[in-house]
This record gives C-alpha cells, structure tokens and sequence, in this order.
C-alpha cells in the first residue's frame, strides 16, 4: 500500500477555527494530517527566530509551528484567508501567511487555498482546486468538502449549544475572553488565563462559541464601520452576552493592530460591565497576570455582593 | 491584644503595619525593597517588633504586593492577595466615601473607582512603566535631583516645560533637549510632574469618570508636583494621606483579621535562614522556571511550574 501524504497542519492562527473543516477535508481525500503539539517554549523560541520583530506574537507561535512541521511532512498546510464577505477584511498577516512562510522556510512544500470574497475566491472552488493536488477525482474531492463542511457546522452548533447552558448556570461569575480563537486556545496565550480564572471558582465563557451571523449582526449596533471579520465578531459577541455575564476580558498579543483599536473602542462603548485588557507578550511572566485577574474577579464579587470591601 | 500584620512588598519599597482589633495601627514601618525582599521583611519585623509591647500577640498575617507569594510562604501567612484589593481595602477603613483612588507606585499604577464603598471598577498599567515611580527616579538621577525633592522642585516652578511622557524613552531624550537649549531645571521638573499626571489620566485613567472626594496614594504619591498636576487637571481637590504609602499593608492587615483563620506567628522568624532557589524544570520543552523556598534548609514552598510534572512537594 501507497503510504499516506502527510500534511502538516500548524497549531496556531485560524487553525482553531477551521480545524474541524480542515482536518476532516484532508482525511476525507485519504491524506493524513498531521497538527503540530500544543504550543511550548521552544516552539515559541523557534518561532520568534523565524520572525520579524514588528509580528504579533500570535504570529510569532505560528511560525514556531510551521518550523516544527516542516521537516516532519510532505506539505504543510498554509492558507490565505483574506476575506469572508464583501464587507469584511481580515488582518493583513492573514492575507500575506502563505508568502510569508514561503519567504521564510526556503524551499517549503506548502498546500494553500485562498479565501478572498471581496476578490472572488470563494470557499467551495479553493477547496476544489486545494483539493485535486491531494486526489485526481473531482466527485471524491467534491464530497470531502462537503463532508467537512457539515462537520465543521456542526462542530459550532455544538460548542455554542454548550455554551448557553453554561450561561444558564446562575451560582457562579461568569466571565467573557474576548479574544481571538488563536489566543484563547493557545497553551501559551489563553490557556495560563483560563487556568487561572478556572482556579478562582469562575465559569469561563467565549466569545468565539456564538453564532457568527448572529454576532457580525449585534457588531453593528456597536460600530458599522468596523469591517475586521474576527474582531466583527468578537464585538458581536460582547454584545450577545453582555447581559448574561459578569466581566469580559479582552486579552490581546502584542502588537496587533486591529485590536489596539477595538478594545479601546469596547472599552468605551461598553458600559456598567467591569473589563480588564490582558496584554501578553513574549517576555511576560505570570505574576502580572495573576494581579490583574486576581483583582478584577475580586471586583467583580464585590459588585455581585459576594464579599465586601468593608 | 490581639494584633495582625499586613506586609506591602513592593518592587521598590517594603511597608509593613500591625493593627489591633479595631484598625489602629500598633506599629509602622517603611523602607527600600533594595531588590532583596526577604532580606527587606528580615528588617521590617526588627523595626515592627521595636515599636510593639510584650503583651502583644499577632494572630494572623497578610501579604500584598508583587513579592506576596515569597513573602507569604516565608511567614506563614494566613492571606496573600493582589495588591489592588488591598488599597481599597485600607483606603477605605480610612475614607468610607472615597469615590476614586490614584495610585502610583514603583513599576504599577491603577485607578480604583468605588461606589457606595465597593470597588466599581478599575484599570491598571500593561507592560509599560511609563509615568510610575521608577521612571520618575530615573530622570531624578539624571537631573541630578534626589527624586524625594522633586516635589519641592517642582512648586518652584512658574512656567513649567512640556515634556512628552509617552514613553519613559522619549521623555528622556525631550528632556536633554530641552535641558540643553536652556530650560530651568525646575521648570523641567515641573513639566515632568506635570507630564506624569496627565500621562496617568489619558492612560490608566481613560474613560473613567474621576469624582470627589479623590485619594492619592502609592509612592509618588509623596511628590507634592505630581498631587498639585493632579488638582489641576481633574479640577478637584486631591487628599494625600500621611499614611498613603501604607495604604496597601493596612488594606492586608485587615483582610487577615476579618478572614477568620489564625496561625501563630512568631517574630523569631527573622532569625531562621531562609533560600530561593531557581532552577528549570527541563522536564518538557516549556522548561518553566521553578521557585523553591527553603526554611532552615527545608523546602516549604514552590511555584512556577506549569503542570505536575515540575511538582516538588
């Protein structure tokens, strides 16, 4: 037997997005994907390496993964996603990623796709045309797509099905991450806050498990210019939820831009629910973490009437 | 008597207060963190003890401030907690209807926004430590000033410079210019208090509503040009407590007392040997740095490590 094409598939940026769609696109066409470890030191030491110094950190982990895959498969798995609709653009690292990496591992063997409504790429013929380098029968590659998109939906109805049942749960504070998917879920980024906000008795909520329709629609009664899909949508949620929540935590890596301007523009719009903004970059300890959060959900308990200040 | 102990690390300064049961304070004490707390808190308990009676017995211990976990494990404490509650907490057994507390301290500072006594809201710095206690005594020792002069200074001063305080790196660079193309130094000074208060307040301060009665606290808090830049831009009087600087530790040493749990504690704990030992776990490639603190050559506690694998108790 003909051994399996492996493809790699960097656990960082819009993987914890699309991972469902991805991975179920790359085995429905009998290749094998292969995603790289949770995120550690070296691989963020790795990356930082491998990047310009102006990246996000964000960024900086995904190059981290890219260097870990890339002698360990036969492709890896980069794509450009630019835009979603006519009215939305993503962040300008999302639109170069594949040139990027290409420039930065020479020689690199990548699969990409490019998602670029406003330019007329739409998801279905990238996937086809992605799809026909892994396996010569359209039908088959036609199927896959469809298979994984299916699961890919339901993956998401899913995770926001369990997450209104949490929301329901009145005995504990409930506290929105804002942020995007690639921050909360990373091990380095989110995974010390969420830990954290676990440890001090909170149920942790995210912005990412609501309905992206829904969400892009609530932005708008926050902002109608905005038009950066990911923080569309991560405002759309804060709108969603902020009846149902205690605080909300905007956590951002340095430097992003677009959401330097969003979260100030959270900040200032929403009102009468405590927010705390988490800048991490690749240098910081844990202990200033620790304070901040500390003190919010101290805050927050206060207001609640849980403890006292006095 | 009953007393309890509230201990303030600080990046800069150490701050300790012993209470009785109805919030006097017993005993005060201040000094430089000089970048050895343990060392710090050995010095704190001699001059804490020095001011106490025999007859009095510390129930039950807090720490706060950035080195409250080592110094917690140190004495045993009952409370460690962030500093933020713990200045409204001390703030507030002083001013009941205290509406907002400025702080500035060495590395940090924060707004503090209460309502009816509880802590409504609150911002603090991120990374940088722009316009906070350590930026001001680095272009002290520029100027050649002794940064607890600054203040006196900076009255002097009848038309103040402007300085763009953005960036402690920018500021320093504005600042040799301006020096060198002829500004008084005072007038400098002057620009620099000034440049602190308003770099807190479109900071930290952003989008909060400021309202009276205001306390000003935290170490640069004893600089009379930051209090009177403060007073001017927001409008309102600005109170400075003579027990400003020992907000945090007081703030502690009630917690301690209210929470309900004693321990005894014994001031020979400045005589016992205590070590921190850093060392990497290298057990997977995160390779988290762990803190261990021995007592007397016994490890008592350990932090750091991201997972149980870099357990080593």
């Amino acid at each position: 037997m003909k051994a399996k094409i492996r493809v790699g598939i960097p656990r960082g940026l819009l993987y914890y997005k699309h991972k469902v769609l991805w991975t179920n696109f790359i085995k429905e066409l009998g290749a094998d994907p292969i995603i790289s470890p949770e995120t550690n030191k070296e691989i963020l030491n790795n990356g930082i390496k491998h990047s310009i110094d102006e990246g996000c950190l964000s960024s900086k982990i995904y190059m981290g993964h890219v260097d870990w895959l890339r002698n360990r498969v036969d492709y890896v798995f980069v794509p450009r996603v630019a835009s979603y609709s006519k009215n939305d653009q993503t962040c300008v690292r999302l639109f170069a990623l594949p040139d990027i990496v290409e420039n930065t591992f020479y020689g690199i063997k990548l699969l990409k796709y490019n998602l670029d409504i406003q330019n007329g790429k739409t998801e279905k013929v990238e996937f086809l045309k992605l799809g026909l380098k892994l396996n010569k029968n359209i039908f088959t590659v036609i199927s896959a797509y469809k298979k994984a998109k299916i699961r890919q939906l339901e993956y998401e109805k899913g995770q926001e099905a369990r997450q209104i049942k949490l929301l329901e749960n009145v005995g504990k504070l409930k506290i929105l991450i804002a942020s995007h998917s690639y921050n909360t879920y990373d091990k380095l980024i989110g995974f010390p806050v969420k830990h954290y906000l676990e440890k001090l008795n909170t149920e942790v909520i995210y912005a990412d498990r609501v309905s992206k329709n829904n969400a892009i629609k609530a932005s708008c009664k926050i902002s109608k210019s905005l038009y950066w899909s990911h923080n569309q949508e991560i405002l759309g949620a804060v709108e969603l939820y902020k009846d149902k929540i205690d605080g909300i935590i905007l956590l951002t890596t340095f430097p992003c831009g677009p959401d330097s301007l969003v979260n100030d523009l959270c900040i200032r719009k929403i009102k009468n629910i405590p927010i705390a903004y988490i800048l991490i970059d690749e240098l910081q300890g844990e202990a200033g973490m620790h304070t901040r959060l500390e003190s919010f959900v101290d805050i927050i308990s206060a207001r609640k009437g849980v403890t006292r200040c006095r | 008597m009953n007393a309890y102990l509230g201990v303030d690390i600080g990046s800069i300064s150490t701050k300790g207060v012993i209470i009785d049961e109805n919030n006097n304070i017993l005993a005060e004490k201040y000094l430089w963190t000089e970048g050895n707390p343990i060392n710090a808190v050995r010095n704190l308990l001699d001059g804490l003890k020095l001011q106490l009676n025999d007859d009095i017995k510390v129930k039950a211990v807090g720490t706060t401030g950035s080195a409250r976990k080592l110094v917690g494990a140190i004495l045993n404490a009952q409370v460690v907690k962030n500093e933020i509650t713990a200045h409204a907490i001390g703030t507030l057994s002083l001013y009941p209807d205290v509406r907002t507390i400025l702080e500035i301290g060495g590395q940090d500072s924060k707004i503090i926004i209460l309502d009816d006594g509880i802590v409504a809201d609150y911002a603090m710095n991120t990374l940088c430590a722009a316009g906070t206690g350590s930026f001001l005594s680095s272009q002290a020792k520029r100027l050649g000033v002794e940064v607890e002069e600054f203040g006196v200074h900076a009255l002097k001063s009848k038309n103040p410079t402007k300085i763009a305080a953005r960036c402690t790196v920018f500021a320093e660079s504005d600042l040799v210019h301006k020096a060198q193309i002829g500004h008084k130094k005072e007038d400098i000074i002057a620009g620099l208090c000034k440049a602190v208060a308003s770099n807190y307040l479109n900071n930290v301060g952003k989008g909060k509503k400021i309202k009276a009665p205001i306390v000003f606290q935290g170490g640069v808090s004893k600089n009379i040009g930051v209090t009177k830049a403060f007073e001017e831009a927001i409008g309102e009087q600005v109170i400075v407590d003579k027990y400003g600087h020992l907000m945090g530790g007081l703030g502690i040493a009630i917690f301690a007392k209210n929470q309900g749990r004693e321990g005894e504690f014994d001031f020979n704990i400045k005589d016992m040997v205590f070590e921190t030992k850093g060392q990497e776990c290298d057990k997977c490639p995160n390779n988290c740095e762990i803190i261990s603190v021995y007592r007397n050559g016994v490890l008592i506690d350990f932090w750091g490590n991201r997972c149980d694998n870099g357990a080593l108790i």
